[in-house]
């Protein structure tokens, strides 16, 4: 036994010394209060320490690195980003943290004509948005996304946009990955010889052969590690107006969506319930939260129209009467106005939220209590309620309070189907509170599921759930990875891995 | 590659080789034209493939099949011949094809009957009895040639020289005597003077439709010598697969063109629709009838006047002088709607399949002798959409559409009335028979 | 050698004597040539055989019983929709079964979230018009109308309708695949439940299995039902007129117009889609060729080689038009918002509006494809790219001069630089290149030039539709990825790793070049390793045919 430990001491030693060849020694820790740094996030995931810390300068440190885990079967945990909140980069099973963050956050390339930008993945939502801005850019955004967040990550785990309009949904094109076995591969056009330098300027996303970037979506890190990737930007409108509309009876308002998103009306356009959108103005605005969400109506919808590069005031003229036509003829009680009650310039104030990552410091689901646990799934607009009243019964039944369920409906690409997110607040220091809502959560799994939810994106203890019932795909998924990642060394622990 | 001397001659298959070995499987042939897709019901028009569903059965199997034969490269046996036969040649196909290809489809069809009959594999022992009927008793019901004219009613009197000669046809003249009556009640009422031929043959139809060629020859020959004699400028048939037969397959087996014919080929609507314009029939008694129109085959796709042709073809497929199209574009649709339409009181509604797109009723061209099942299939195929569009009539410009539709309407007990358009014009018009001249 | 009888009555029995057979006149239907797609070329001589055995399922569950008793029997199998891609569609071995997909004809559509279900049985034509009956359309891809919507939707599915939509994979939502081995994969939300409304997978996307940037030809499995996204129209309908050849929908003109416009330049016509897309207008922009002009306007291929042999390289590169079509999906204001932003843009640009037809003859219903072949005989695409607008226009700019040196054999087109569009507002570029010849003439150079255009993107550093099966997979592995093949090798043998699904992709042209003997010439890259790639009796399938040796 003591032999048995000496050798696996020798072994850690030698991993960490051929790892500091590798990075440099300024980029590599294994220094216990840094790895503790990374054994937890803002999830209620167990935590998990991993043995070193490594931030790699390129894809070729990368490479190396892998090469290295798989030599040893050591695990690999790639983060990009400065804050987590689903647990997907606290290590399961140990291994090696790496880091892409501190160097590999760079804007490559901004692409006006084509419409494009090229980003590392630690670039930030604070640095993206803030460099495209300053050229008239935007890039389609999820709603108040964390200000450290890797772009990058936040669009391969598929968060769900704000904006209805574009057809082509999904702003990724072709990227740069190193394989789990360390191998360095673009995807789409960006597969080249040569790119970027070349007439290809990466922006298909599929193939080349295969589509091997749905692979990386949704992968929780588990599939390899993407360093850098296109994706689409747009011009910020010229002109915007947003309109609220207050909502008692949610099926309604739903009805109404459907109607009028058809019509390709809108920009971003958002159902906030009024804890979620009390705690986003009153945090942003400083207001009275209690004042605002006891004021706000159970839900308002939110809605966006904007005139573009040409002619603007005609394009919200024409979105303005057919909305009025539709308002008077077909949907009486929907009341559409740039005014929130109770809340002066909420709508520039909302605009700019909408456009940009969170201001604060705090993020804004921590603001009620501190925590905030999140189930969040896919299915139709018209059966949003019944999974609503079936949440509040749940939520009764482990005592949380129905009315303190922060709640959000993001219709997506016409409202075809819909993202639906239920945030439970906790505070993270009260651990009663704390297994109540995990206790809560848990209970609220399974039965969504069989309700129909579709967890597109299973994070934590729900993938063991998912995968449970989603045999079949599980299996073939385990059996791709097994082709990509033979030693099973890239996040393992996450997913059905 | 050398230019090659090529015609319309369908005696020899290997005119047709370049149009088999064009065919690029776009199933324009088996499709409804896409521009008039109804949906996921009633997408098809060829029955053959609707009914048997291998490739083999469409137009684009039935190329390659083709080509395999012209090349040698296959042998004769049952599934070939059942692929050759079990098809009504409706034209669909050639319609469909020459929408954007142009490839003879039809005509290769037709050679490919012709080469089966000539390499010993045809006609099938189900057409036996029917050629036998038509070669020796020149009518193809195998009846009594005296009681040819049984139909004819005692009030009206066919003249004996007339610019109209009525070819009543073997179906009307035996089977639907009503269609036969109604045609000259038409006549009598607007003063036409008709004559008939004294010793009426069946047209040929099937002779020629099974590839039967040289005896279909004979029968042309005589049947339009016949004609030339009786001195008549328009031979008028109330029938769709003998106006196709006279108007175009004799035309094409004497290689020479309709035009040359010496007398003018009309179906009953063509010139029921003239007499209309010209005021000397009126169509004025209201019918309370909610109808829709079957569109025959030989009426409309295949109707176009036949123009011989012999040229060279080279490079890209050029050919010189160029093949004249027969795409069925001037079909006679319009004709029998007008009709219909100006009758007081009726409520016309199309078919789904309207037009070019019609699905054939199933029974034309051999397939009602040799494969009753399939002629039966097609029909109660044509009644679905008749159903779905909700008429109460259907109206048909043809015996054969009549006979194969009643059939499977009573065998299934349906409550629906198939009507020939000659009935209902003749319903329509107010006068009394007025007796002939 | 015919096909195996005790296998015969095992399928008979799973999809009933009806829709079985082995008959060599049924199976000499399923040829893929002489003409179709890609047809009358080297490839499809050599590479292409007749089917030992057809046979007609019905549902899901006989597809997985035939697919797992071909891989208990090693017997390849094909799957089958049209066949109207032409050579690839169709068996590449001696005594194949192919699995003819025509009766999974079922159409569902769920109207109030925008989506049809379909079995590959479906064409595109009846969906279209399901959808458009509703309220709603789909981007018919560039076969046509004609073609089955899931196999375009897994292969190609791009149209200048795309201009909005983009990449048609978006498109697909909730599936089912029978893997090779017959295990059957639910995709998307089919994987936790029945309704497919939803494509993503849990976690990891499994739709990456199902194509490429284009398809890889049905060697990874049989889709067996697909979701599509419809997309939300505008709502009077678009009324077919005309007879046959000569029909085409009528436009709602205040609702949906087409749009010539003569520009002065081809650099007017890059800009003006670049500021069309900026604008965030339109529903299709594409630059239309003078080619296409003349068979709009040609009443039959005499006609057309008549108006055509007038023309001359000066006059190709003389013509300027775009076509811009305008849809109010949310009004008629919304037409009107557009036509003017447009008339601003063109303006700017010296361009002019023509007259145009309100008519849609081709893209709505796309009824036209089957046209392609009719001026020579033979046509394939040699190359199709969607990448950036440069990178289109650059692309067939460059094969533009590629192409001169094969002409002829290839149908003289005086160096037009071909179509190409805008695509996902924008964003990208869409450029096809489409060559033509007559089968008749020794088309050996057309073979070469084929493989060329491969060549030409690796040094030029193009990207490109035809990989993986479509070229020399170890031509293009090793240049792009790089390495891709590898990797779609190995996926290859992971899940059919008795390789009896459609042998021997993706190897397929790999194979072509080894057994033709014109194209060893051209041969400079490695060669994969059969032995290992293949077990032992799908490498004796592929033996050299007799037509291998011939030109």
């Amino acid at each position: 036994m003591g032999s048995k430990i000496k050798t696996m001491e020798i072994k850690m030693n030698l991993i960490g010394e051929e790892l500091t060849k590798i990075v440099g020694p300024e980029n590599f820790s294994a220094d216990n209060s840094l790895l503790e740094k990374y054994s937890r996030d803002y999830s209620l995931s167990p935590s998990g320490r991993p043995n070193y810390v490594v931030w790699p300068r390129n894809a070729e440190e990368i490479s190396r690195i892998l090469e290295l885990a798989n030599k040893y079967q050591i695990p690999v945990i790639p983060v990009s980003s400065r804050a987590h909140f689903y647990g997907a980069t606290i290590p399961k099973q140990g291994g090696i943290i790496i880091d892409l963050s501190r160097h590999m956050n760079r804007i490559l390339e901004v692409d006006e004509l084509n419409r494009r930008v090229r980003i590392e993945a630690g670039v930030t939502w604070k640095q993206l948005v803030e460099e495209l801005r300053k050229r008239g850019f935007r890039v389609i955004m999820p709603l108040l996304p964390h200000p450290e967040r890797s772009v990058v990550t936040d669009f391969l785990e598929r968060e769900v946009p704000t904006n209805t309009v574009y057809d082509y949904g999904e702003p990724l094109q072709g990227m740069e990955v190193v394989w789990p076995t360390g191998e360095i591969f673009r995807t789409g056009s960006a597969s080249v010889p040569g790119y970027p330098d070349s007439p290809s300027r990466g922006a298909n996303p599929t193939g080349p052969g295969i589509d091997f970037y749905r692979f990386l979506q949704g992968a929780q890190g588990t599939m390899g590690i993407v360093t850098w990737a296109n994706l689409k930007i747009e011009y910020l409108p010229k002109i915007d107006k947003v309109l609220f509309a207050p909502v008692t009876d949610l099926s309604y308002i739903i009805e109404f969506l459907y109607r009028i998103l058809r019509l390709r009306i809108g920009q971003e356009c958002l159902l906030l319930n009024n804890i979620n959108l009390a705690i986003i103005l009153s945090g942003s605005m400083n207001l009275d939260f209690e004042k605002l969400r006891s004021s706000l109506p159970p839900w308002t919808l939110v809605l966006v129209l904007s005139g573009l590069q040409r002619r603007p005031e005609e394009k919200i003229q024409y979105e303005e009467e057919a909305l009025r036509n539709i308002v008077k003829n077909e949907f009486h009680e929907v009341q559409l106005s740039e005014n929130l009650p109770g809340v002066l310039g909420a709508g520039k104030k909302l605009l700019k939220l909408l456009r940009e990552p969170w201001p604060k410091e705090t993020y804004w689901k921590h603001l009620y209590k501190g925590g905030c646990a999140s189930v969040f799934f896919i299915t139709k607009p018209v059966l949003a309620p019944k999974f609503i009243s079936k949440t509040q019964e749940v939520a009764a039944k482990h005592g949380y309070l129905p009315e303190e369920i922060g709640m959000y409906i993001q219709p997506i690409e016409h409202n075809r189907a819909c993202h639906l997110e239920f945030n439970f607040f906790y505070d993270p220091n009260d651990l009663d509170n704390v297994e109540k809502v995990r206790g809560l959560r848990r209970a609220l799994y399974p039965i969504l599921l069989n309700e129909g939810a579709f967890f597109t994106r299973p994070y934590g203890e729900l993938a063991k759930l998912v995968y449970e019932r989603a045999g079949s795909y599980a299996s073939v998924l385990r059996r791709l990875k097994n082709i990509f990642d033979p030693n099973n060394i890239m996040n393992p622990g996450n997913l059905c891995f | 590659m050398p230019k090659r001397t090529v015609s319309l001659d369908v005696s020899n298959l290997e005119n047709f080789v370049y149009d088999m070995s064009r065919c690029i499987k776009c199933k324009g042939c088996t499709w409804v034209d896409h521009i008039y897709m109804p949906g996921i019901k009633f997408s098809t028009r060829c029955p053959s493939a609707t009914r048997y569903l291998f490739d083999s059965y469409g137009a684009y199997g039935k190329m390659r099949i083709g080509l395999a034969l012209a090349e040698g490269r296959i042998q004769y046996n049952d599934k070939l011949l059942h692929i050759l036969y079990a098809c009504t040649l409706c034209g669909a196909c050639d319609v469909g094809c020459k929408r954007n290809l142009d490839l003879e489809i039809e005509l290769t069809l037709e050679a490919l009957r012709v080469k089966a009959v000539k390499d010993g594999m045809a006609p099938l022992p189900q057409h036996r009895k029917v050629v036998q009927n038509i070669m020796t008793q020149h009518n193809s019901l195998g009846a009594s040639p005296e009681k040819r004219r049984n139909w004819l009613p005692q009030e009206i009197e066919p003249s004996q020289k007339a610019e109209v000669l009525y070819f009543t046809g073997c179906s009307a003249s035996y089977r639907n005597s009503e269609i036969a009556q109604a045609t000259v009640k038409i006549l009598d009422v607007a003063g036409v003077p008709f004559t008939l031929l004294e010793e009426e043959w069946c047209c040929g139809n099937i002779i020629y439709s099974i590839g039967m060629i040289d005896e279909a020859r004979k029968i042309a020959r005589r049947n339009i010598e016949e004609v030339r004699r009786k001195g008549a400028g328009i031979l008028l048939t109330s029938c769709a697969e003998c106006y196709r037969m006279w108007k175009v397959d004799y035309p094409k087996m004497l290689n020479i063109a309709t035009a040359d014919l010496g007398f003018k080929v009309l179906h009953l609507t063509e010139y029921v629709y003239e007499l209309i314009n010209k005021g000397l029939l009126k169509l004025t008694k209201p019918l309370s009838l909610r109808v829709t129109y079957h569109d025959a085959c030989s009426l409309s796709r295949l109707s176009e006047p036949w123009i011989p042709w012999q040229g060279e073809r080279g490079l890209w497929g050029v050919t010189s002088p160029p093949i004249p199209r027969r795409r069925g574009t001037n079909g006679v649709y319009e004709e029998p709607r007008r009709i219909l339409q100006s009758i007081p009181g009726i409520e016309f509604v199309e078919m789904i399949r309207k037009r070019e797109n019609a699905f054939c009723c199933g029974a034309g061209r051999g397939v009602k002798e040799a494969f009753p099942d399939f002629a039966a299939w097609a029909a109660e195929e044509r009644l679905k959409e008749f159903k779905e569009v909700g008429a109460e009539v259907l109206v048909v410009a043809c015996p054969w559409c009549k006979n194969n539709f009643s059939e499977v309407i009573k065998a299934k007990g349906e409550k629906i009335k198939v009507l020939d358009i000659s009935e209902i014009i003749a319903d329509s018009i107010a006068t009394e028979v007025r007796g002939g001249k | 050698m015919a096909f195996p009888k005790e296998v015969y009555s095992i399928l008979e029995d799973i999809v009933g004597h009806e829709y079985i057979s082995a008959d060599p006149v049924i199976c000499e239907g399923y040829r893929a040539g002489p003409a179709g797609y890609e047809c009358g070329l080297g490839y499809e001589r050599v590479m292409t055989r007749v089917p030992g055995c057809v046979v007609m399922p019905r549902t899901t569950e006989e597809v997985q019983k035939i697919v797992k008793v071909c891989n208990r029997y090693k017997i390849p199998y094909v799957p089958y929709s049209t066949g109207f891609y032409g050579a690839r569609s169709h068996p590449h071995v001696e005594n194949a079964l192919l699995i003819d997909l025509k009766r999974m004809n079922d159409l569902e559509i769920d109207e109030k979230h925008l989506y049809a279900v379909v079995g590959p049985g479906v064409i595109y034509s009846q969906l279209q018009e399901e959808a458009m009956k509703r309220g709603m359309y789909t981007v018919i891809g560039g076969g046509g109308s004609q073609c089955s919507a899931i196999a375009n939707m897994i292969g190609d599915g791009w149209s200048p309708l795309s201009h909005r939509i983009g990449l048609p994979h978006r498109r697909i939502l909730g599936a089912e695949l029978v893997l090779p081995d017959g295990e059957l994969l639910r995709l998307g939300s089919l994987a936790l439940q029945d309704d497919p409304f939803w494509g993503e997978g849990i976690g990891p996307d499994l739709r990456g299995l199902l194509r490429g940037y284009t398809g890889h030809r049905g060697f990874l499995g049989i889709v067996t039902k697909m979701a599509i996204k419809l997309l939300p129209f505008q709502p009077e309908k678009l009324e077919p007129t005309g007879v046959s050849p000569n029909t085409a929908l009528m436009l709602p003109e205040k609702r949906v117009k087409w749009i010539n416009f003569t520009m002065p330049s081809f650099e007017s016509i890059k800009k003006a889609m670049y500021e069309i897309a900026k604008a965030e207008i339109g529903a299709a922009v594409t630059r239309v060729p003078l080619f296409w002009r003349i068979i709009a306007r040609a009443g039959s291929k005499e006609e057309f080689w008549e108006l055509w042999s007038k023309e001359n390289e000066e006059t190709v590169n003389a013509f300027f038009v775009l076509r811009v079509l305008l849809i109010g999906f949310t009004s008629e204001k919304q037409l009107e918002y557009e036509e003017r932003v447009l008339m601003d843009i063109v303006k700017e640009l010296g361009g002019e509006p023509r007259r145009t037809r309100p008519t849609d003859e081709s893209w709505f219903k796309n009824a036209d494809s089957a046209g392609m072949w009719l001026m020579c005989g033979g046509y394939v695409s040699v190359d199709y790219v969607i990448e950036t607008i440069e990178h289109a226009t650059a692309q067939c700019k460059n094969f533009a001069e590629l192409k001169r040196s094969y002409t002829p054999p290839l149908m003289p087109d005086y160096a037009d630089p071909g179509w190409f569009q805008c695509f996902e507002l924008g964003h990208q570029g869409y450029s096809e290149f489409l060559i033509y010849w007559d089968p008749d003439e020794d088309t050996t150079r057309v073979d070469h030039f084929y493989l060329e255009t491969a060549k030409e993107n690796i040094r030029k550093r193009f990207y490109t539709a035809l990989l993986g099966s479509h070229q020399p997979l170890y031509l293009t592995g090793p240049a792009y990825g790089p390495n891709y093949h590898k990797w779609l090798l190995k996926i290859k043998k992971e899940f059919d790793p008795n390789f009896v699904c459609h042998p021997p992709f993706p190897l397929s042209h790999d194979f072509f070049v080894e057994q033709a003997e014109w194209m060893k010439p051209l041969k400079d890259w490695g060669s994969p390793n059969l032995n290992e790639i293949l077990p032992k009796e799908i490498a004796a399938l592929m033996k050299t045919s007799s037509q291998s040796k011939e030109k």
